[in-house]
């Protein structure tokens, strides 16, 4: 009956042509979003400076007992955004800050969107006790205040980047399980599903071959989202005292500032640089994950 | 014959689409239709989804999207409403014309009390005077109520505390709320039960002949307009193709599309209609089988006083039902009889409460791996083959997907093209990697039909199998499922609410009401002469088109 | 779990317009129901308050000792008795609740003094704040984002949503710097810190009011300004999800004025999923006080937290972490309550 089988044609070759179509069409509607592509654009500046900045500006420049500058200096000469209360260059901070604010940024929320994603589509496509469970622990969590239970967990442990990243992302994963748990029920009453159990498809065969894709872009979404909350609370976190102090970060910086009274004392170009900074690179990661969002959303693409 | 009530002349619709890859692209909705309707005339418009009837009704009051662009003249009472100003448009909407919509549930807002929307076109358009007391606007929607045979009480009541047919009822209340001389109903009864259905368009032909309203009724459904409607026109892709009196169009149809959509309404008791679904395919019908009143020995599938209950209210209440070898039963009932709960407890997808399933003599078992064993024998068609593909899967995924849960051994390529031919999608392998989007309506029923033929079952359960298709398909699906019990001997059920189904295609048929058979029989005899009252209100419900001798 | 998927959710709905017809859960069932569960929660509080403190790994007893560089074993000794640690863990717990049902939250390290009172002394600050600020941030939110939704695509739409994203990725402490800086430092129009002036004012009750709505405007806008941006973008998105909806076109078909469209049939309907987010996210307004109060020097209880943390006051810091935690589960379920009376479709539901 397949007389014109050829190997281009195995179903193999053909779902890749597929996704490699498919993946063209989303970087297509995504380049046609303006603020995504600019927070796009944003991201791979900050990354690439991030990545790249113990290469061209030395980390000595970071040590209070080296320092060159005047005190509280404004900007001018070789301090282009001024000095902090130690005479530390406050550009030379405010570059050094992007590695930590990334780090603990993106490994707070994958671990975060991780967790979310696994309770809830457990806690949707599962019934009885458990997922009731589920879906309780996952209210309560929702509605405590995240920061506070934060700062707790952050005073409790041992200081240390380590503790924040954790302390952030097992706070800030039940919004995540909300909505991967909505999406999960949506999917599950799609009669395809039904089709699937009626062929014999077993609870692993629904939620790796159905459920999952149809979750997967989503949670890429929500982790570009959730990048920019964990970066506004490490920030939060460090500025209230928190971070690790062996290194450089934004909110540490702004706690000095505060601490140090450079704000009494007027010192806008202390206060300014780190404040953007975390400004730029969350706004970034939100335009990124709003634009992936409108073009991956299955809610608009399945009609 | 005096100025029309409603004319359309020249009339055309273009949509502009959006369509995912930015480019723009204009969609004729309506072409050149030119139409008119006298005062107090009931007019039929016919025609398939996406043939452009709805979009023509909506014009009528200019509720079309902002994308849309109306061509042409509509005149209302002699004015044009294209050229309106929004002012004079809203005094017209609902004053002069309103209209019933599809699909009540969602027509209602969820959050008001159904008296106060009634009241909400009584206060604007100021029928009862400038500013009407608050008694004055109560009595009014109190009489409306009882026009539509509800109780005044239910004016207090939220949209979701009333039933479909309820629903309906509030909005042809509403639509009476200002005397308008036109009512536009569109697809005012198709989700509704045959039974409410028939209820429904009984009472507003009524009040519509009672006040002298002109009433453009629009449906998919030919029986259901010619029972209504004076007058029927036909639509087929944007464009009028046949109109004249109802009688006439549905006994002597002109154009190719009306014939389809006219057979796709069979009459029941009609010999000519018997094991003969409208086809166009070459391949054509096979003999009708011989049917014998008495049942086999050994049925294939058997359940045993089968109960499903959930929380108090029994879905199955105690059911009985066989289905031998090779045979097609057609479970009848209206939504909420329970018969989709019997299939799903039929292909284990719902644990009984109790009873149990037999097939071919063997109790089937409960455990996810014996039920695992038996799913390989009886397959699942579903109602709405678009949402029963995943979207993501290629048409060569959706049919080996069952393949791979069972590790069916040998070529899955070979498996899957042969499953795809058996569904008569042919060249098998022109349909591998599309996906199911790109696919029509009909194709895409096939591919869920090849996905069940790739386990090579002996049974299918298919639930209401073409309720969601376009009447032109509908007779290529059932022709289909008499082919293929033809040629592989392969069993099946399928549940409907459809009596010219059952009368088209089934050998037995089974009638059940509120979780109960209420009549089991071979088709011809239970159809023609029933003896229970409850199919007899079934059929009674037909439109009188599709009954013969009445 | 049953070895057969259990998907009852199709077949069950049915009937579920025969139920709804019904007349749907009585009041007292569903009030039950919902006390029961923000009971649950608050035991959960509880527990969750027992073991970050006594069962985590980096346990006070440790922290201390680190902080002080060391320890005798002795010190160590009335440490762990004065913490009760040198008992089993579930009588520690079982005093524990005992003293929180009565009560009792124990004794701040730093003030010395009973943490409940410490507590009750802040609270009503803290709700004042945030209270403010809650008000003015409904309030905007729900105004600007039903219009730029309503206008979606729109220059207005542009704008409101663009200031909205880029106030919503603004650290709250920061924005309160800058006001600090511009209005307090800078312009000098608002006092740097408090709640009061020092030493009072003199004029009477009317006066201190003043003063106090003085010292109140710089933090109370900063965090509005932050979750305002947040409550607009739901309200924009629950409008959007509406706007195709079938009963906006028969509001539209009755020949009903766009802006009554609007406001009588489309916003009500957009409202309640909203109000729902605002409740279910009242945790991050209790967070942003924390940073306000401090950066303001607002003596509330985010304040109190932020000065347990420097210690570390770990009776200060559990008794806050219940107290908040107890105030949006309360919040929660008021307006669970609330809602029956409101949304006619959760009456039945």
């Amino acid at each position: 009956m397949t007389t014109n089988q050829s190997p281009r044609n195995s179903p193999r070759a053909v779902a890749w042509t597929r996704r490699r179509a498919a993946l063209g069409k989303v970087w297509r509607e995504f380049a046609a979003n303006k603020s995504g592509l600019f927070g796009l654009a944003a991201l791979v500046v900050i990354v690439l400076v991030a990545v790249t900045v113990p290469l061209w500006l030395d980390r000595e420049v970071l040590s209070v007992t080296r320092a060159t500058g005047e005190i509280l200096a404004p900007p001018a000469g070789d301090f282009w955004l001024g000095t902090d209360h130690a005479g530390r260059s406050v550009l030379a901070l405010t570059l050094w800050g992007a590695r930590i604010s990334l780090l603990v940024g993106i490994s707070a929320a994958i671990l975060s969107v991780a967790i979310g994603t696994i309770v809830g589509m457990l806690s949707a496509h599962f019934r009885g006790w458990t997922a009731a469970v589920l879906m309780r622990v996952t209210d309560f969590f929702l509605v405590l205040p995240a920061l506070v239970l934060a700062i707790v967990l952050s005073t409790m442990l041992e200081r240390g980047v380590g503790t924040i990243i954790l302390a952030i992302g097992v706070t800030s994963w039940p919004s995540t399980a909300r909505l991967v748990r909505a999406q999960t029920l949506t999917i599950e009453t799609r009669p395809y599903i039904e089709r699937a159990h009626a062929l014999g498809g077993g609870h692993m065969h629904v939620l790796s071959k159905h459920v999952l894709p149809a979750v997967l872009p989503l949670v890429l979404a929500n982790t570009t989202l959730a990048v920019g909350s964990a970066i506004i609370s490490e920030s939060t976190l460090a500025f209230l005292g928190l971070g690790d102090a062996s290194t450089v970060s934004w909110g540490g910086m702004l706690k000095s500032a505060l601490d140090t009274g450079a704000v009494t004392a007027g010192a806008w170009w202390y206060l300014l640089p780190p404040g953007f900074a975390i400004v730029l690179i969350v706004l970034a990661f939100t335009l990124c994950g709003r634009a992936l969002e409108t073009v991956l959303n299955p809610n608009l693409r399945e009609r | 014959m005096s100025q029309p009530l409603l004319e359309f002349r020249d009339v055309s619709v273009h949509y502009r689409a959006r369509a995912a890859d930015t480019t723009a692209e204009e969609i004729h909705a309506v072409r050149g239709v030119s139409l008119s309707l006298a005062a107090g005339e009931k007019l039929g418009l016919a025609g398939e989804s996406g043939c452009g009837k709805s979009t023509l009704a909506m014009s009528v009051l200019r509720l079309l999207p902002k994308s849309a662009r109306l061509e042409g003249e509509i005149l209302l009472d002699g004015e044009d409403i294209s050229t309106m100003s929004w002012g004079r448009l809203r005094a017209v909407r609902w004053a002069a014309g309103s209209v019933v919509f599809q699909g009540a549930m969602n027509a209602l807002n969820p959050v008001h009390r159904i008296g106060d929307q009634i009241a909400e076109p009584i206060r604007l358009h100021g029928s009862l005077g400038s500013s009407p007391s608050t008694s004055a606007v109560d009595r009014r929607v109190a009489e409306l109520l009882e026009q539509v045979e509800l109780p005044v009480e239910r004016a207090r009541a939220y949209p979701h505390e009333l039933s479909g047919g309820q629903k309906q009822r509030v909005m042809i209340a509403m639509a009476l709320a200002c005397e308008p001389k036109l009512i536009i109903a569109d697809e005012p009864t198709t989700a509704l039960d045959v039974v409410v259905q028939a209820q429904v368009l009984d009472l507003m032909t009524r009040l519509v002949e009672e006040r002298g309203i002109g009433l453009v009724m629009i449906s998919h459904d030919l029986a259901v307009l010619a029972s209504t409607c004076e007058r029927l026109a036909v639509m087929y892709q944007g464009e009028l193709v046949e109109q004249g009196e109802s009688a006439a169009v549905i006994a002597r149809p002109e154009h190719a599309h009306t014939k389809a959509l006219a057979a796709a309404f069979p009459t029941v008791g009609d010999p000519v209609y018997r094991y003969a679904p409208a086809t166009s395919s070459p391949l054509g019908l096979p003999e009708a089988p011989s049917t014998s009143d008495d049942e086999p020995a050994e049925p294939l599938l058997r359940t045993e006083d089968l109960r499903v209950t959930f929380g108090g209210t029994h879905a199955v209440a105690g059911v009985d039902l066989s289905v031998a070898p090779g045979e097609i039963v057609a479970l009848v009932g209206q939504s909420g009889s329970g018969k989709t709960t019997l299939a799903r407890a039929v292909l284990g997808l719902q644990r009984p409460t109790s009873g149990s399933v037999y097939f071919e003599g063997e109790r089937v078992p409960r455990s996810a791996s014996g039920l695992k064993a038996y799913r390989r024998q009886v397959q699942l068609v579903l109602q709405d083959p678009t949402s029963a593909l995943n979207p993501r899967h290629s048409v060569y995924e959706a049919v080996a997907e069952g393949l791979r849960i069972h590790k069916v051994p040998g070529d899955e390529r070979e498996h899957v093209a042969a499953a795809l031919e058996a569904a008569e999608l042919r060249p098998a392998d022109r349909y591998m990697s599309v996906l199911p989007h790109e696919l029509s309506g009909g194709q895409r029923q096939r591919v869920v039909i090849a996905g069940a033929l790739a386990l090579e079952p002996r049974l299918l359960v298919a639930d209401e199998p073409v309720a969601s298709l376009d009447a032109s398909v509908r007779g290529e699906i059932l022709a289909l499922l008499l082919r293929l019990r033809a040629r592989l001997g392969l069993a099946a059920l399928v549940i409907t609410h459809d009596l010219g189904l059952a009368w088209n295609i089934a050998d037995r048929v089974a009638v059940m009401f509120r979780g109960e058979l209420v009549e089991v029989g071979a088709v011809d005899s239970v159809l023609r002469s029933p003896s229970h009252s409850y199919t007899q209100s079934l059929l009674d419900a037909l439109p009188s088109a599709s009954v013969l001798g009445r | 779990m049953a070895d057969i998927p259990a998907t009852t959710e199709p077949a069950a709905e049915a009937f579920g317009g025969r139920r709804a017809r019904g007349g749907g859960q009585s009041t007292v069932r569903y009030l039950a129901t919902k006390l029961g569960g923000g009971a649950i929660s608050l035991a959960l509080v509880a527990v969750l308050g027992f073991f970050l403190f006594r069962a985590m790994p980096g346990n006070p007893v440790r922290s201390v000792i680190e902080g002080r560089g060391s320890a005798s074993y002795e010190e160590i000794k009335r440490i762990k008795a004065e913490w009760k640690m040198d008992e089993p863990l579930w009588t520690q717990f079982v005093d524990y609740m005992g003293d929180l049902l009565r009560g009792d939250l124990g004794t701040s390290i730093k003030y010395r003094a009973p943490v409940a009172e410490l507590i009750g002394e802040r609270f009503w600050w803290t709700i004042l704040l945030t209270g403010t600020a809650l008000l003015l941030a409904v309030a905007l939110g729900l105004l600007l984002g039903s219009r730029a939704a309503w206008r979606h695509g729109s220059r207005f739409d542009r704008w409101s949503t663009g200031t909205a994203l880029v106030l919503w990725s603004v650290p709250t402490f920061w924005l309160g710097l800058i006001m600090l800086v511009v209005f307090s430092v800078g312009l000098d129009l608002f006092p740097t810190a408090g709640m009061t002036t020092p030493g009072g004012v003199s004029g009477g009750w009317f006066a201190e009011l003043l003063d106090v709505l003085h010292h109140l405007a710089l933090p109370a806008i900063t965090m509005t300004a932050v979750i305002y941006a947040q409550y607009l973008m739901v309200m924009r998105s629950s409008l959007l999800e509406e706007m195709n909806a079938d009963y906006l076109t028969t509001a539209r078909a009755k020949g009903l004025r766009d802006n009554l469209v609007r406001r009588r049939h489309a916003v009500p309907n957009a409202l309640l999923p909203t109000i729902t987010i605002i409740f279910l996210h009242m945790g991050l307004v209790v967070s942003g006080a924390v940073t306000v109060e401090k950066v303001f020097s607002w003596q509330g209880l985010g304040l109190l937290t932020y000065e347990a943390i420097g210690v570390p006051d770990y009776p200060l810091l559990q008794g806050t972490l219940i107290v908040l935690a107890a105030a949006v589960i309360v919040m929660n379920l008021l307006a669970d309550v609330i809602y029956r009376f409101v949304d006619p479709r959760v009456r039945s539901a």
